[in-house]
């Protein structure tokens, strides 16, 4: 599927901003399955710096500086993206779960590499009830894409998708208590329950096309940002891609932006500023309009 | 008897305890003396307890002259402490070390490049990754292919300790912001008074030269081939652990010390903020902030202390860091048991020096080693939590019982390692209530990269007593390596000597010049409290017996006047009530609270001020104490005027500044101050109460205002209000007088570099100068009743505009723009 990606950050303050600061992780990454063109990020005002790099995961990131006063920050991005579904070797799916612990895996040659995502990071702790919720799904021996199909089903069935539950500071257990939470408690909360069982598995940031109800215009900028995971697949290049939110694999509809060990490694803008202001708002606008 | 014999002998006793056998630094197991202590062993046998504990009090107060403090996390800063003994090695022992710690220090910078780069020991299987990726040390903002720096390690520090062989062993590495270079210069500083003639007899390296390698190696650190790099401190400021010693370090290396909030970040390269908003490029930061706290930006989001924008500078090699900001990861035990591996891959070379035997939890045989000789190893996580991370992870497991030490291993086996508990090498240690003991000893060392290699300095820290390796907090020691010879060099580098020359130009940032305006002004404010308490407190003695005679109420007027201005009450008994003004460090106007927030901002600009200050800052501590010892009230003045001298001490040392912007802050901020000093006494004792009473509070009030002299001269001892409001208010030529402080601090703000004339704060002293011109003095003395209105006005209007003025100066000229703060305040999504 082709998309056009745009994602509109917008702050206001209620006194100048003189000096502000950003990174963003709002760019698409190439990826075999996933071919990005006609990018661009743009800043208002007029920024004093800009620029675009790569960051330690591979991710495209911007990063910014606005020197003209200001009350108004908007930070938007476009692509141009063409998608197709990921494909995954079976044999890779249809090992036992516990192979894709990389830790200690000197047989696998990019174990080392996936260790990153085994361990804790500091909005996935590893906690007791993620461990126990995990092994309802990860039995001994079952199949990896079974084990994480099932995970992904339950936490989908078992939690509502209810915004307001929680905030950006919220923990694992904090989402585990309430059973509710919005795509990113749904992903660390995965994470939590694949770690502590060794397994590695990834943060992914992202795009999902969504599809008005039948008989409505597409509204534009009513998408959001959205955010899945992705569990290692050893002896295979890929990750198995997986959306708890929405119960289902991923497919040709989303678009990844970025991956890390959670939302602090790839959050899709984050900054600093230097003002007075004591009151601020943000408003997000996300379109993943179709193009022929 | 001497006390190295006594301590000889002492040894040979054979204990019952059946402690582990120590190496001991001085005295071999026969009973004689090691090699390194023989050349001194004619003076230093001589030696009597008399003799260490005099020596022990002139160090004290050699050290609190210097105002050296070293504060536990989480306590104010106490005296640093210093041993008589320094440790003594020979050249023959410091030469492996020497070479070991050189090698050491390569290993580390190599894998520092290889972690931020290739990652080959990764890959390869040389380190597991757990130990690197579960490290909170481990900076992936700095881990990018842009970012190639090929030097991240310019100074490493290692704690070392001795094994019962005597032989010397690493127990942790330090590579974030190593602490303790300005500690062990001044512990050498102060040994070397004390001990003139052991010092001059030992034929010891000096440490001094360290310094100029120091300077040197930073400023060939800068990116680009600057003529004259400019070089900065960064410090997490004034409350800092080690806050001395940052400012040490600066002090002596000729840097300016600066904090996260003098610099800024532009086009992705880092200015420091000078005065006037000018911005000067930053070529080099030696940076004593832990990275995680450098840049709110990609770092610690909630840090207050660093520069956003400081890793971008990083990644686009506009600015160094020193140490570079991954270099955390290398405070890792977890690296322990795989350097002499890491040796091999990266450079060829086995390991040279021995680290302590560590067993990493992350290897089932480490694991099993482990948990089966719990009460053997000590066991510690492989870094200091993420703070953020929920559940608790605590570094220090000494606080648990093995069950719970075990139980957390088990699980998160690759945070921990088992270390062996060294029976590290004892040293006798001065303490005066037991004499010269035997103390377990650790080492600091400090090694530095000079050019292509890396040289240890010949010499360190050592430190006794601790709870840990490295422990600050313990007793320290001078450590003196002995040269092979007398004709030795210090140090044989050419390229110290060309660089030591370069004069490192001064900086002033606002935050500077903010601290000197205090400065200023809280020692004007210390020496006039300080002045009305000695003129109340002569009163006192005088007239205590006879509340109600003139004197007695006089008494009473000049101790409500110090009760309203320092707001500490009087509780009915005058001695105490002046002691608290003298003791108290929290009531602002309390003469001890005056004197912590100057010695603070002393210590904020400590690079920029004449040593000498601290002697100030010594004898007032001296005298605070002696008034906490005795209960005597003539101890209050004995006191009083001890802390008054101080005061002019630091006077003195102002007078003799350099006459730049800082300088002018300092008196700017003295002006302002008496200004209000001047105005607030006289609102409070200029009403009538009758005539004797009245004569006696006017007369202690010029006492105070230190104009009795004049006063007498000029009106012939005949004191009425009128004279007095002359003198201290409208005089031109007494510099007690308000007029006179006003028309210095006129004259200062023109002079400073930003003035135009008609700066705010020029503008609003120029209306206050008009008005003082059109008192009246007639109108102002006269009488209503007991009061005398038109004057309590005035003073009140004077009052409140210099109060504005000191808002408007701050404004004008100490504000860097608004605060720093999440791009959203209140996160939403």
């Amino acid at each position: 599927m082709k998309y056009r990606v745009w994602h509109r950050t917008t702050y206001t303050y209620d006194e100048p901003v003189t000096d502000s600061l950003g990174v963003g992780h709002m760019t698409p990454r190439s990826l075999p399955w996933q071919h990005v063109s006609g990018d661009e990020v743009t800043v208002e005002p007029m920024p004093a710096d800009l620029s675009h790099e790569t960051d330690y995961y591979g991710n495209r990131m911007t990063y910014f500086q606005v020197t003209q006063p200001h009350t108004e920050l908007r930070v938007t991005a476009t692509a141009d993206v063409e998608s197709l579904a990921p494909t995954y070797d079976p044999a890779a799916l249809a090992q036992p779960w516990e192979n894709a612990a990389p830790v200690g895996r000197r047989d696998v040659p990019t174990a080392w590499q996936a260790v990153d995502f085994a361990l804790q990071s500091s909005k996935v702790a590893h906690s007791d009830g993620a461990r126990a919720y995990g092994a309802g799904s990860l039995v001994p021996g079952r199949p990896l894409a079974d084990a994480v199909t099932d995970l992904m089903h339950r936490i989908y069935t078992d939690f509502d998708y209810e915004t307001g539950a929680t905030s950006v500071t919220s923990t694992v257990d904090d989402v585990l208590s309430k059973r509710a939470g919005v795509c990113q408690d749904f992903a660390h909360l995965t994470l939590a329950c694949l770690r502590t069982h060794g397994v590695a598995a990834r943060y992914v940031s992202g795009y999902l096309a969504t599809t008005p109800p039948p008989g409505r215009e597409r509204i534009v900028g009513a998408d959001a940002s959205h955010a899945w995971v992705a569990v290692w697949l050893p002896g295979s290049a890929g990750w198995l891609a997986v959306d708890p939110t929405n119960d289902q694999w991923v497919n040709d509809r989303y678009v990844t932006a970025a991956w890390g060990r959670d939302y602090a490694d790839v959050s899709p803008l984050k900054g600093v500023i230097f003002s007075d202001a004591t009151k601020s708002t943000l408003s997000v606008e996300v379109d993943v309009a179709p193009l022929p | 008897m001497t006390v190295l014999r006594d301590y000889a002998t002492a040894l040979s006793q054979p204990t019952l305890t059946g402690a582990p056998a120590r190496y001991d630094e001085v005295v071999a197991p026969d009973g004689s003396l090691r090699a390194s202590w023989k050349g001194l062993a004619e003076l230093a046998v001589q030696i009597t307890p008399g003799d260490l504990s005099r020596l022990d009090a002139e160090i004290r107060r050699f050290l609190n002259n210097d105002g050296v403090t070293y504060a536990r996390p989480g306590e104010d800063a106490g005296p640093w402490q210093l041993d008589p003994m320094p440790l003594v090695i020979s050249a023959a022992e410091w030469e492996p070390l020497e070479v070991g710690l050189a090698q050491r220090a390569e290993l580390l910078n190599a894998i520092l490049i290889d972690l931020y780069g290739d990652q080959r020991l990764l890959r390869e299987g040389i380190l597991p990754p757990e130990v690197v990726f579960g490290h909170s040390g481990f900076a992936r903002p700095m881990a990018r292919a842009a970012t190639r720096d090929q030097r991240p390690l310019v100074i490493a520090a290692a704690d070392l300790g001795r094994n019962a062989e005597g032989e010397w062993t690493v127990l942790s590495d330090r590579a974030q912001a190593p602490s303790g270079i300005g500690y062990a210069i001044e512990n050498r500083r102060v040994i070397s008074q004390v001990l003139p003639e052991l010092y001059r007899e030992a034929g010891l390296h000096r440490v001094r030269p360290f310094l100029s390698a120091f300077r040197s190696a930073l400023m060939a650190s800068a990116e680009v081939e600057v003529a004259d790099p400019r070089v900065v401190v960064l410090s997490p400021g004034t409350h800092s652990e080690t806050s001395y010693d940052q400012a040490n370090v600066a002090a002596s290396l000729g840097f300016p010390l600066v904090r996260g909030s003098d610099l800024v970040v532009r086009q992705g390269r880092v200015f420091l903020r000078e005065y006037a908003g000018t911005l000067e490029q930053v070529d080099v930061i030696l940076r004593r902030v832990d990275a995680s706290w450098s840049d709110p930006l990609e770092l610690r989001a909630d840090s207050q202390l660093g520069v956003p924008g400081l890793s971008e500078a990083v990644r686009r090699g506009t600015v160094r860091i020193v140490n570079g900001l991954g270099a955390g990861v290398l405070e890792n035990p977890g690296l322990v048991p795989f350097l002499p591996a890491a040796s091999e891959a990266l450079l060829g070379e086995s390991l040279r020096l021995p680290t302590v035997a560590t067993w990493w939890c992350g290897e089932p045989d480490g694991l099993d080693h482990v948990l089966g000789n719990l009460d053997e190893v000590a066991v510690r996580a492989i870094d200091r939590p993420a703070t953020d991370l929920s559940n608790d992870l605590t570094a220090d497991l000494s606080s648990l019982s093995l069950d719970e030490v075990r139980e957390q291993v088990r699980a998160h086996p690759h945070r921990y390692v088992g270390q062996e508990r060294l029976a590290l090498s004892q040293a006798p240690s001065w303490s005066a209530a037991t004499g010269l003991e035997p103390r377990p000893l650790t080492l600091r060392t400090f090694t530095l990269r000079s050019g292509s290699t890396y040289r240890p300095m010949v010499g360190g820290l050592a430190s006794t007593q601790g709870t840990s390796a490295g422990d600050l907090g313990a007793v320290s020691k001078d450590v003196w390596v002995l040269k092979a010879s007398r004709d030795e060099a210090d140090l044989d580098r050419a390229e110290v000597l060309t660089l030591a020359a370069v004069q490192a130009r001064p900086a002033v940032v606002p935050r500077a010049l903010d601290d000197l305006f205090w400065f200023g002004r809280y020692t004007e404010r210390a020496e006039d409290t300080l002045r009305l308490l000695l003129a109340a407190h002569v009163l006192s003695e005088d007239y205590l017996t006879r509340p109600h005679s003139a004197g007695g109420q006089a008494t009473t007027v000049m101790l409500d006047a110090l009760a309203r201005l320092t707001g500490i009450a009087s509780t009915g008994d005058v001695d105490r009530h002046l002691r608290a003004i003298l003791l108290d460090t929290n009531q602002p106007g309390a003469v001890a609270q005056s004197v912590t927030a100057l010695r603070d901002c002393a210590q904020g600009v400590r690079d920029q001020l004449s040593l000498d200050i601290w002697k100030a800052f010594g004898s007032y501590d001296r005298a605070s104490w002696e008034l906490v010892r005795h209960e005597h009230s003539y101890q209050v003045s004995e006191s009083a005027g001890r802390m008054l001298n101080a005061t002019m001490a630091v006077h003195g040392v102002t007078a003799n500044m350099m006459r730049d912007e800082g300088w002018r802050m300092i008196r700017i901020g003295g002006w302002l101050e008496r200004g209000l000093q001047v105005t607030s006494l006289l609102r409070l004792v200029v009403g009538r109460r009758g005539l004797d009473t009245d004569r006696i509070v006017l007369n202690q009030t010029l006492l105070a205002a230190d104009s009795s002299i004049t006063h007498r001269r000029r009106y012939r001892g005949y004191v009425r209000p009128r004279t007095v409001l002359d003198l201290m208010l409208a005089d031109p030529e007494n510099p007690r007088s308000l007029t006179f402080a006003l028309t210095e601090l006129r004259r200062h703000l023109s002079t400073l570099k930003a003035s135009t004339g008609a700066t705010r704060p020029e503008r609003l002293l120029d209306e206050l100068l008009e008005e003082c011109r059109q008192a009246d003095p007639t109108t102002l003395v006269a009488l209503d009743g007991e009061t005398r209105p038109h004057l309590v006005k005035h003073l009140d209007q004077v009052n409140r505009q210099l109060v504005r003025l000191s808002d408007a100066i701050e404004t004008q000229h100490f504000e860097t723009g608004p605060r720093m703060r999440p791009l959203g305040l209140m996160e939403s999504r």
